[in-house]
C-alpha cells in the first residue's frame, strides 16, 4: 500500500477506533478484556 | 511482503496504543475503575458507618472497587473473607509487568494504607495492612483458592501460601481505620 494511502487508512481506523471505544462500551470491554487476558499469560 | 507486515504491525501498534491512552485518559478522574484502567476517586455510594458488617457476604462478590488516598486511585480487585475479616490480594508482585502493573500495592505498603472500598455501592474507609502471620495467610489462601483458583484443594492452597511466601502474592487485610495503631 502507498503511503499516502497507508496514512489514511491509519487516520480513519484511528478515528473509528477511539469513536468505538467512547461510545459503544461492549466493545471497549471487549478491548480491555483482551488486554486482560494478554497481561495475565504474560505477568510472570 | 515485508512492507506490507510492517503496515500491518504498524497498525495494530497504533490501535494498541489508541486504547491505552484513551481509556487511561477516560477512567483516570472516573468515579471507579474500569476492568483494566485505574480510576479516580469513589464518590458515589452510600458510606458505611457503625459496628463492622459480617464479611461473609463477600463471598458472593467477584471483585470490589479499592481505591488508596495516597496516591489517589481505584482498581478492581478480589476479595476473600475469613475469620470475618476481609482480604485483598496483589499478584505477580515480582514479575516486572507486576511492579507496573500492581504498583498500588506498594505505595499501600510503603505508605499509611488508608482506602475506600466499595462493595455492592456501599463504600467503607479502610486501612491496607500487608499480613505475613502463616496462620492468617492459610485461611486466605483457601478461600482465595476456592473461589478463584477452582477450588480448595490441598495443592490449591498450599500454591497460595507458597506464592505468599515467595513474595510474588501479597495478602492484605482491609481492616478499619486505625487498626493498625
Amino acid at each position: 500500500m502507498k503511503t499516502k494511502n497507508y496514512l489514511m487508512l491509519c487516520a480513519a481506523l484511528s478515528v473509528v477506533w477511539v469513536a468505538g471505544l467512547l461510545l459503544v462500551p461492549p466493545f471497549s470491554n471487549g478491548v480491555e478484556a483482551l488486554i486482560h487476558m494478554f497481561l495475565a499469560a504474560n505477568a510472570s | 511482503m515485508l512492507r506490507i507486515i510492517l503496515q500491518i504491525i504498524g497498525v495494530l501498534a497504533l490501535l494498541l496504543g489508541l486504547t491505552l491512552l484513551t481509556l487511561r485518559l477516560v477512567y483516570k478522574d472516573a468515579d471507579g475503575p474500569s476492568r483494566l484502567f485505574p480510576g479516580g476517586a469513589l464518590v458515589s455510594g452510600e458510606m458505611h458507618s457503625g459496628p463492622e458488617p459480617d464479611w461473609s457476604f463477600t463471598d458472593d462478590v467477584f471483585s470490589v472497587e479499592l481505591q488508596l488516598l495516597d496516591p489517589l486511585g481505584s482498581r478492581k480487585i478480589f476479595v476473600m473473607e475469613s475469620g470475618n475479616k476481609v482480604y485483598v490480594p496483589s499478584g505477580y508482585m515480582r514479575s516486572t509487568l507486576g511492579r507496573l502493573w500492581k504498583d498500588w500495592a506498594f505505595k499501600a505498603d510503603e505508605g499509611d494504607g488508608l482506602a475506600v472500598a466499595r462493595i455492592n455501592g456501599v463504600r467503607y474507609e479502610r486501612q491496607l495492612i500487608r499480613i505475613m502471620d502463616p496462620t492468617v495467610i492459610a485461611g486466605v489462601a483457601s478461600k482465595l483458592a476456592q473461589k478463584y483458583g477452582g477450588g480448595a484443594t490441598p495443592e490449591a492452597i498450599t500454591g497460595v501460601e507458597k506464592s505468599v511466601a515467595d513474595g510474588d502474592t501479597w495478602i492484605f487485610e482491609m481492616a478499619p481505620r486505625g487498626a493498625s495503631q
